[in-house]
């Protein structure tokens, strides 16, 4: 048996009889498994509910009866975001957004429902799932298993009898990462079944899942060569631990708090009233449709006679109301559209912010790379929201189209009693409009997402065994 | 010198306790830094509100003094609420991060309107802050767990456990004064900026009494840990290493379990459901004959039924009747949904008793009035100051009055404090 | 109590609960201003007799008394009476050895100015230029030096000491041996275990040879000569070949 091996399995049976290290792995293999389990019935439960929903939303659109179009843009739709495959071993910001919205012309809504707003307030300690097992609470049991891997040997001087017996020091310290690199795997094992078992679904990209994989695999291995790296740099165990808990707690606890708070006092966030008194403005800077004489409107109405080639209105072969109603959309949504653009782009900026925190701290690179690749960022939100609006845009045009082709304007203006039933259309336009479908990324574009966190995880596992070579070396020799 | 200075100057030449005291009150001064500067941030959106507000009214207040029409006034006017950080949100921003603390509400359909949000960013939100109920809660028991690990067993595994022991005030009078020095040390390096902080904000005596209190408490219940730990005479290092993991389990672990276990056992109706219901209620109306609409408001709300019968147009006291009907018929799933709500709280309340990681954040945000109860109080003064919104323009509406330009200055304001 | 001796052991038993018998009737008496050795081998019951003088340990029969003062029922009170050095005594590396008096003595409950401590560890002879030094790279000698001003300042009329001069070098323990004569000199009752029985014979007024939990023998000094040390080596080798076999 090589030299390694040994070392290995001593290093192994030592942490067997830890009585109180089986437990700790045994109980975390348990609670992985629940993780698994409750991650993967809360991603059924929430995309049943919501399928349920959506389906019923979408029933009762179809199941309107005739009505003036206009009616239909004030009904608006209701619309639901699917939680992804992925979303059952990340779920990532699923429960910090609304997951609802609902559409209807002039307006953007919010996303409502998250939740947070509606879960018990303990949500704000963190969810149980495999992403946070694997992020938080596995690296700590891999410190209690591994801190004193080196610094129990030095500390009882067994290290440099072995040293002067002429063990190579690489081959001490390559045994005992390969001991910790076989925890670390069985520790993470029930995660990655629970992943495997996401995998297996029709509906889930392979190139995220092994992208997945990978991060968490480097970022154990990460954790299993620091743990190594400081039971060789310190020379009590004690002070192996202390330490390890520590840059775990800075790692993980500390560091992604902190960046998150300095990218939100850092770069603000316009709020919605803002937002919507900044919208009102710029509308009534363009134009104002209320107002006859005003000369955004006034030039619309000429452009609009010239091309049919009348002078009023009236003679127009199309509804002058669903027109005005076009280009209001037209207007009030572009606005939407920038003020959302500028909203996502600070809110990225943020995100680039804690991103960058990343080469500080392991877990904030690595709780990126899951969350982009399980489709679960802000990203994933944003998506939803301007497939959300582009939707809404079409869904609100095609209403106002109707209005302006199907409905006559003398009808439209006409309040005799028998106008009301004229200014309808036929119930059977609203079964034609396509309901709303969240076209889910696809494999590549999740990963392509993932991939500078992976890089960065990867990094640091590659600085990581640099610096322990480096150790490696000097072991034993420091009093 | 007597034998406390004694103790503080051996503390004082010891690198780790005095790094570990040192670290605790810069995190604890940061957090409350970047808590202040979260609240100012709110405090000056609030307080830019009447700005932007006036320059919105203003707009529609041209348009409608040319139609003097109620109903438009009604339709086209929003009307800020807000819900101002009290003096300790500063030190537990709890939900204010994911629940609008401004809204502004129109006349109209108010369950509609109700459960919309404020722009945030959820990868920020779903990190959580770093304020200073963290800091507490989260960091603090690592702290004690640097500070208490070894009082006695390092004492024995330098050698001196006996010999200090042989002393006359050496033994457990001795390691009880280390312990209680080690103690108001670090209270103090999370009191002391805390109460500096909390003054600057003007909280008052009772409030930072209270949580003076409550961190001697929660860092006494970890101190108890510690002895309790110790008592088994294990090496030091093995006691970091079980109270570490008490700590993983009671902080990190057991919360996230319990969250599973709550939101199983407390089921919630979606409030997607409620939203759902609203606008079928509200649509519906356009299909069946204005009179029965009336005739149900009007059952509802009798001061309003002398109004003259509507005539074939258009007109805005039925469209609001509705929009209020449509409230109506939807109340009961509100009141189940906030019931399920509330339960969870209170689910989670019963957690804080077992779980003091859980009862103090909890106890922290509820004095902070940051929980989701300050946030149902938040909705409840929307409620109350919308119903006078409503009777506002109603009065105008049933009674068929012009509304002018001065009318807008008549709108009833909202009074964050009731 | 004028005539009592300062450290009194009668008919003393103790377990520590497992059933046998660590110490079996042990009896002992140190006269002040002497200094007694107890000899013997590794669980000859040493340490258990410090631990019951110290009242650490709760006999199950017999009398135990330091200065009149029965340290199981007063612990405080009786450890007020004595000094204790251990085997390696271990001080706080981080404080100077003034520091470390001073900590000590104040444990002690002793307020003792500046100048008395300086007194000490020159009576303790510990270089001077050693007194603000901090305690790190002090040898056990000096460390032991230390504990010795703050007994001396103390006026402790016991001293126990424990195997206090193994790992010291011949010098260190000549040093030693002066100071303890100093202490004697000053009326203490010295007890101290050890197994080195030339360093015992060196300065002891009597020597106890322990054996499962009871004073075997014990031979008192007697003029010039003192002990005859090769035959009590003789006699101590056979009893750790009896309890070998």
């Amino acid at each position: 048996m090589s030299v390694v091996t040994l070392v290995a399995r001593d290093e192994l049976r030592m942490m067997v009889r830890n009585r109180v290290a089986m437990i700790g792995l045994a109980l975390l293999m348990l609670l992985t498994l629940t993780a698994v389990l409750s991650a993967w019935m809360y991603q059924r439960g929430v995309s049943e509910l919501r399928a349920r929903h959506a389906h019923a939303a979408e029933s009762t659109f179809d199941a309107q009866p005739d009505r003036h179009p206009h009616r239909m843009v004030h009904y608006g739709s209701f619309i639901f975001r699917p939680l992804g495959p992925l979303a059952a071993f990340d779920p990532g910001v699923d429960a910090f957004t609304g997951s609802s919205m609902f559409l209807e012309g002039h307006r953007q809504n919010t996303a409502n429902f998250g939740d947070v707003r509606q879960s018990s307030p303990l949500i704000r300690f963190g969810q149980l799932t495999p992403a946070f097992i694997l992020q938080a609470v596995a690296p700590l049991l891999l410190v209690f298993l591994g801190y004193g891997s080196l610094a129990r040997e030095t500390e009882r001087g067994t290290l440099r009898m072995l040293i002067l017996q002429g063990v190579a020091r690489g081959k001490i310290v390559t045994g005992k990462l390969l001991a910790l690199g076989l925890v670390a795997l069985i520790a993470g094992m029930p995660a990655m079944i629970g992943l495997a078992a996401i995998a297996v679904r029709q509906d889930t990209p392979a190139l995220p899942v092994l992208t997945i994989a990978a991060g968490y695999a480097a970022y154990l291995a990460l954790w299993a060569v620091l743990i190594v790296l400081i039971s060789a740099w310190v020379r009590r165990s004690r002070d192996a631990l202390l330490v390890l808990v520590a840059i775990w707690a800075v790692s993980t606890i500390l560091l992604p708090r902190a960046a998150a708070g300095l990218a939100d006092a850092e770069i603000p966030l316009a709020n919605r009233l803002q937002t919507d008194v900044a919208i009102g403005r710029d509308l009534r800077a363009i134009g104002d449709s209320h107002n006859p004489d005003d000369p955004h409107f006034a030039a619309f109405k000429r452009s609009v006679l010239d091309r049919y080639g009348v002078s009023r209105i009236e003679d127009l072969p199309i509804n002058y109301k669903g027109v005005v109603a076009l280009e209001g959309e037209r207007l009030t949504s572009s606005l939407f559209d920038h003020y959302a653009a500028k909203s996502f782009a600070a809110q990225a900026r943020q995100n680039a912010m804690v991103d960058l925190a990343g080469l500080l701290s392991p877990a904030i690179a690595l709780r990126a790379m899951s969350m982009a690749a399980a489709g679960t960022d802000l990203d994933g939100h944003r998506r939803f929201l301007e497939q959300a609006e582009a939707y809404r845009y079409a869904l609100v045009q095609r209403l106002n189209s109707m209005q302006a082709q199907d409905v006559s304007y003398l009808d439209d203006m006409a309040t005799d009693p028998g106008a009301d039933r004229r200014k309808r259309v036929s119930a059977a336009n609203w079964q034609e409009i396509p309901d709303f479908r969240f076209a889910a990324p696809d494999g590549a574009t999740l990963t392509a997402a993932a991939l500078p966190s992976l890089i960065m995880v990867l990094a640091w596992l590659a600085v990581a065994l640099a610096m322990l070579a480096l150790v490696t070396r000097k072991l034993g020799l420091r009093r | 010198m007597n034998l406390w200075a004694h103790e503080f100057r051996l503390l004082m030449r010891q690198r780790l306790p005095m790094a570990a005291l040192a670290l605790l009150t810069i995190l604890t001064v940061a957090s409350l830094a970047l808590g202040i500067a979260e609240v100012s941030r709110q405090r000056d959106a609030i307080s830019a509100i009447p700005a932007a507000q006036s320059q919105d009214i203003a707009a529609v207040a041209d348009y409608i003094d040319s139609t003097k029409d109620a109903g438009s006034a009604a339709y086209y006017s929003y009307h800020p609420t807000w819900d101002s950080p009290s003096p300790l949100a500063f030190a537990a921003l709890g939900m204010r991060d994911v629940s609008p603390y401004i809204l502004r509400v129109r006349a109209l359909g108010l369950e509609a309107q109700i459960y919309d949000g404020d722009t945030f960013n959820p990868e920020l939100a779903l990190t959580g802050h770093l304020d200073f109920a963290f800091v507490l809660v989260f960091l603090a028991p690592l702290f004690v767990i640097a500070l208490f690990h070894d009082i006695v067993s390092g004492e024995r595994e330098a050698g001196r456990q006996r010999m200090l022991e042989a002393l006359p005030h050496g033994g457990t009078a001795l390691w009880q004064r280390r312990g209680a020095l080690r103690l108001i040390l670090l209270w103090a390096g999370l009191a002391l900026p805390f109460v500096v902080a909390a003054g600057l904000e003007g909280v008052s005596v009772g409030p930072i009494l209270a949580i003076g209190a409550l961190i001697a408490a929660y860092l006494l219940f970890w101190v108890g840990l510690a002895a309790l730990v110790s008592r088994f005479r294990r090496s030091s290092v093995a006691n970091a290493a079980i109270l570490a993991a008490a700590w993983l389990l009671l902080v990190l672990v057991l919360p996230t379990l319990a969250n599973v276990a709550i939101n199983a056992t407390v089921p919630v109706h979606q409030g997607a459901e409620i939203a759902l219901a609203h606008r079928e209620e509200v649509n519906r109306a356009w299909d069946i004959p204005r009179e029965d609409t009336m005739r149900r408001f009007y059952a509802h709300h009798p001061e309003w039924s002398g109004s003259a019968p509507l005539g074939p147009d258009f007109h805005y006291k039925w469209y609001l009747a509705f929009h209020q009907n449509g409230d109506e018929s939807v109340a009961p799933q509100v009141h189940a949904y906030r019931a399920g709500l509330e339960s969870r709280e209170a689910a989670a309340r019963t957690v804080g008793i077992l779980l003091p990681s859980v009862g103090a954040q909890m106890l922290l945000t509820q004095m902070a009035n940051t929980d989701l109860s300050a946030q149902l109080r938040y909705q409840d003064r929307i409620r109350a100051f919308h119903k006078r919104l409503r009777t506002f323009y109603y009065g105008y509406l049933f009674n068929d009055l012009p509304f002018g330009r001065k009318d807008f200055d008549r709108v009833p304001e909202f009074d964050s404090r009731t | 109590m004028p005539n009592i001796d300062p450290i009194l052991i009668s008919d003393l038993t103790l377990d520590y609960g497992g059933g046998d018998l660590v110490l079996d009737g042990l009896s002992l008496a140190v006269p002040a201003g002497s200094i007694t050795a107890l000899l013997g081998g590794n669980g000859a019951g040493k340490s258990t007799t410090l631990a019951a003088l110290l009242g650490f340990a709760r006999p199950r029969s017999g009398a135990i008394t330091v200065c009149g003062i029965d340290p199981v029922m007063d612990p405080d009170l009786a450890r007020r009476r004595m000094a204790y050095l251990p085997e390696n005594v271990a001080l706080y590396e981080h404080l100077t050895a003034m520091e470390n008096a001073e900590y000590l003595l104040a444990l002690s409950g002793e307020r003792v100015p500046v100048a008395g401590i300086e007194d000490a560890l020159a009576a303790a002879a510990l270089q001077k230029r050693a007194w603000h030094q901090r305690l790190g790279g002090f040898s056990k000698g000096m460390r032991q030096k230390v504990a010795i001003a703050v007994a001396l300042l103390r006026e402790v009329p016991v001293l126990l000491l424990d195997e206090p001069t193994s790992g010291l070098d011949p010098r260190a323990t000549a040093d030693f041996n002066q100071l303890l004569i100093e202490v004697r000199a000053r009326g203490a009752a010295v007890l101290m275990v050890t197994h080195d029985l030339l360093s015992a014979a060196d300065i002891a007024d009597r020597i106890a040879f322990l054996e499962a939990g009871r004073v075997a023998y014990e031979v008192a000094a007697s003029g010039a000569e003192r002990f005859d040390v090769r035959g009590l080596h003789a006699r101590f080798q056979l009893t750790a070949e009896r309890l070998a076999a």
